[in-house]
């Protein structure tokens, strides 16, 4: 024969089954890409750029490790329907004389002609979508970064090799069906009957007992970083369990509604529930992927929204004027009126000869200690209790404010007594008549409480810390944090940090402020000098540090959104396939249905609501999974310093929402174009 | 009175592109009577099935009109052209056209169930169907697990479960062998006698033999009838063999 028939042949095969390969091929170039876009992003130099970059490289990692499952789990799905339909061809062949060795030949060329498209393709998409994206994640973090944009060898190495297993996987998986089936049978193959899926009851619970471990895991974990396995195997826990429900699970829930006569033998549920358990069976496949995509999205979109809006919230608090000042003291004697006014003249002078209005001051000292605190007991050292990773909950951080500063700060007029003091809370509560903070047995200072503070406004470092904090209001700070130098830390330092607050706005334009932060820093940089225990000062304006504290933040979310829109991208795919596949094979079954008189709007309303039940499962689910996720998830993000649960609470709950609406609309679309197919009979008939 | 009567029916199509068009039916007029059994006979492209899709409200007539038990089918509305088909017209088809997600039993029940007809109701029904069809011991299995005749059995008890005004049965015995075919014509002949309406589109000779009125189309026309008589089955299957002998060989009318 001769050279380039099989190819041509092939060729053909796929030219004339295009409304079967194309979406074929559509999926594994996107598969491809997809696969590409993440491990390359896992590996890639900018991760180093942004905080938390191992955690992030790691669950990258991950996720291209998953996507490579589904890849293999979701193209043997789609070539289960692309065979169907092409076995009668072959059948066809077959009888009219052709080998099934020469089958295997045409079969053997169509894949490698699939592999082709798919590697160029998914590959160019690949790498301009993951090129696309460094480009937009330098800018993000406004990176002078200094490096090339290449091309990931590595990336695209692994991609080639996993797809190349999986082709040719999917290549013997055909060779195998041609060879076990005779000529007659393939003729008929594609309106053979199907058998119902038997429920199976052990892997369905096999399933239930795998998710119900795994949520167990995510909320009993204590610390997900030094229990990264266990994170993980519960990861895998998920996707398996998702996996076995939605194959088992669903089968047995549809027999059960079978069983139930006055559920079933309804015309909307006899319809949907008996076509749902085949539907189920095989879109388990589908469906599964789905699902856990849809999590993905979830979980990444959520949580490093949280961290963006997080950081925007707290750098308010952070930076709460135009310049901040913070001088460190190591002796609280040199905190004296005398230095401290010096300091503050050194900053008018600056600003005086700036021209620059300072308005809304805040000044103040403060002193801090932390410790464990129980009840109204705080213990420094923290070697006197076993420490674990939930007691950071415990852990407070003790500010000591003078009367005079909050007065005047808040423009009040409090008085106390000798040994009394004044106490506000922030992220913790305290209903105790005195406070006392202890070492061991060897310190011990007993703080008498006059009032609580139901109002303070606090700001700068202090308010900074994701620690539960008490302020405490002193009447003469020197006598009230002396004896407090007496406290060690395990090094032998003292624990008490001291720190001298300075902020205010200006109305000097922010072009200017760059140059002002350096004036500011010099002259306090002079006063300091003279004043033995100031041993470390800063200026900060808000101008200059807001690019760099959004960028950090904002290319994690710019990450999270990216890998957000890659994994949406291949759920529509998804959706987009079992579609169109499914809307060809139900054809046949809804053309009798019309023949037994069903009525248009029946078979839409049938339609709709299998559609609706078998679309919104993976929706549902991935809640599931996502409320499951929460507690792990709010702990990984304490890593982060952000412990507002409330924020992360609410933008889950938007993300959600957002997702849910996107999803709706795919699957309006996308049934839309399934109503198409399946109710374009007629043409049909009469071809 | 006639249960169902067809007048001057005419179905021309065109071809996709325009141009040129096909006169599948040119005129057909033939009435048939409540209780009889018809089989319209005719070669491949006489226009069997183009009437029988007019006649099952399936496609809608150029020309013409076809009256059911009064009930003038081109008057019905789009909408309520299923709900019709449904509660006055029983199928059989030649490939069955079961649905492979259900069992028989569900197979049967579907169009009841369409109707909205309770289970306890349906139950009832199916019960002396299924009996009578053989297929008792058949309901719970799927379309799959059992053989032609069995699953055209099936087909049958769907089709008769509503009452049906008349039952349209297209090349019923097309896909069976000998033995089933005997046993579903005589499963035929046996719900005529219970006074069941039945028109039967078919080439098969022998299928024909059973009906007590046979029409020849040809070219789009109704070219010749005979009548069962006091025939028995054979003397009216030569009869008929004669008659398409007699078509074939462009022979005179009548």
């Amino acid at each position: 024969m001769r050279a380039g028939f099989y190819p041509k042949l092939a060729w053909n095969g796929i030219t004339k089954n295009k409304r079967f390969y194309l979406p074929y091929i559509l999926t594994c170039v996107g598969m491809v890409s997809m696969f590409y876009i993440v491990s390359f992003l896992s590996t890639s130099p900018l991760l180093l750029y942004m905080p938390g970059s191992e955690t992030v490289s790691s669950t990258l990692n991950l996720g291209s490790w998953v996507i490579g499952a589904f890849s293999l789990l979701f193209l043997f799905y789609t070539n289960s329907f692309l065979m169907k339909r092409r076995k009668k061809e072959f059948g066809l062949y077959n009888i009219l004389g052709m080998g099934k060795w020469n089958i295997g030949r045409i079969l053997f060329w169509e894949t490698i002609i699939t592999v082709l498209i798919s590697f160029v393709c998914g590959a160019v998409f690949g790498i301009a979508l993951s090129k696309l994206a460094e480009l937009c994640l330098v800018n993000v973090i406004r990176g002078d970064v200094d490096f090339s944009l290449t091309v990931s060898s590595d990336a695209l190495i692994s991609t080639l090799t996993l797809f190349s297993v999986i082709f040719l996987l999917i290549f013997l998986n055909d060779i195998r069906q041609i060879k076990f089936t005779n000529p007659a049978e393939l003729l008929r193959s594609e309106n053979a009957g199907e058998k119902p899926p038997k429920a199976n009851w052990f892997l369905g619970i096999v399933g239930v007992l795998l998710l119900g471990g795994a949520y167990y895991i995510a909320i009993t974990i204590e610390d997900p970083v030094s229990a990264l396995v266990l994170f993980f195997v519960a990861v895998l826990m998920v996707i398996v369990g998702t996996y076995l429900v939605f194959i088992s699970g669903s089968v047995m829930f549809c027999r059960i509604l079978q069983k139930r006569k006055k559920y079933y033998y309804k015309p909307n549920h006899f319809i949907s529930v008996s076509s749902m358990v085949y539907r189920m069976k095989r879109n388990g496949a589908g469906l599964a992927p789905i699902c856990i995509l849809a999590t993905m999205v979830l979980v990444m979109i959520s949580s490093t929204a949280s961290l963006y809006f997080g950081s925007e919230s707290s750098f308010a608090i952070r930076y709460p004027r135009d310049f901040t000042i913070n001088v460190n003291f190591m002796d609280i004697e040199d905190m004296n009126d005398e230095n401290i006014s010096s300091l503050r003249d050194s900053i008018g002078g600056v600003a005086e000869d700036n021209d620059a209005s300072q308005t809304d001051v805040i000044e103040y000292r403060w002193a801090s200690v932390s410790g464990l605190l129980d009840g109204n007991e705080m213990e420094t050292d923290v070697s006197n209790v076993d420490f674990t990773i939930d007691m950071i909950n415990d852990t407070t951080i003790v500010y000591f404010i003078p009367l005079s500063d909050y007065n005047r700060m808040m423009n009040k007029n409090e008085t106390l007594g000798e040994d009394e003091v004044l106490v506000y809370t922030v992220r913790s509560s305290f209903d105790e008549d005195n406070f006392i903070i202890k070492q061991g047995n060897s310190f011990e200072k007993i703080y008498n409480v006059k009032n609580k503070l139901s109002d303070f406004t606090i700001s700068g470092d202090a308010a900074m810390g994701f620690y539960p904090s008490v302020y405490i209001v002193v009447p003469d700070f020197a006598s009230a944090v002396a004896p407090l130098s007496e406290l060690l830390d395990y090094n032998g330092n003292e624990m008490v940090s001291l720190r001298w607050f300075y902020g205010f706005n200006t109305d000097v334009p922010t072009e200017k402020h760059a140059e002002m932060e350096t004036e500011i820093f010099t002259a306090i940089g002079n006063v300091a000098e003279d004043i033995e225990s100031a041993h470390g000062f800063s200026c900060e304006s808000r101008e200059e540090e807001s690019v760099s504290y959004y960028s950090t933040f904002g290319g994690l979310f710019f990450l999270g959104a990216l890998l957000s829109v890659v994994f949406i991208f291949a759920a529509v795919l998804i959706i987009y396939y079992k579609q169109t596949s499914e809307g060809y094979e139900d054809q046949a079954r809804f053309e009798i249905m019309q023949k037994v008189g069903m009525t248009k709007k029946e078979i839409r309303k049938s339609i709709n609501s299998q559609l609706l039940t078998v679309f919104f499962l993976p929706l549902i689910f991935s809640a599931m999974h996502l409320a499951f996720s929460f507690p792990i998830i709010r702990k990984i993000l304490l890593l982060f310093n952000l412990n507002d649960v409330f924020l992360f609470a609410v933008t889950t709950v938007i993300c959600f929402i957002c997702f849910a609406l996107l999803y709706t609309f795919v699957y309006r679309i996308t049934s839309n174009s399934y109503y198409a197919i399946v109710s374009g009979q007629k043409r049909r008939r009469n071809q | 009175m006639s249960i169902l009567e067809v007048n001057g029916l005419k179905k021309t199509y065109t071809t996709r592109f325009g141009g040129n068009k096909v006169e599948a039916l040119k005129n057909v007029n033939f009435s048939v009577e409540e209780g009889e059994y018809v089989a319209i006979m005719g070669e491949s492209g006489s226009g069997k099935t183009t009437l029988l899709n007019i006649l099952a409200a399936l496609d809608r007539p150029t020309g013409g009109k076809v009256i059911l038990d009064g009930m003038d089918l081109s008057k019905i509305k789009e909408s309520a052209v299923s709900a019709f088909r449904r509660d006055n017209l029983g199928f059989v088809f030649q490939e069955f056209n079961l649905l492979d997600t259900f069992s028989l039993e569900d197979n049967i029940y579907l169009p009841l169930v369409l109707a909205g007809k309770s289970y306890g109701e349906m139950h009832l029904k199916l019960d002396p169907i299924a009996r009578e069809l053989g297929i008792a011991d058949l309901l719970k299995k799927y379309p799959y697990e059992v053989s032609g005749g069995q699953k055209q059995r099936a087909a049958v008890a769907r089709a008769i479960i509503t009452d049906p005004k008349l039952i349209l049965a297209d090349e019923p015995t097309g896909a069976l062998d000998s033995k089933s075919t005997d046993e579903l014509l005589r499963l035929f002949s046996h719900i005529n006698e219970k006074g069941q309406t039945i028109l039967m589109v078919t080439h098969s000779v022998k299928a024909a033999s059973h009906a007590g009125r046979i029409l020849f189309i040809k070219d789009g026309e109704v070219f010749h009838q005979i009548y069962r008589g006091d025939l028995s089955d054979s003397q009216l299957y030569q009869k008929i063999s004669d008659t398409l002998t007699m078509i074939q060989t462009g022979g005179d009318e009548r």
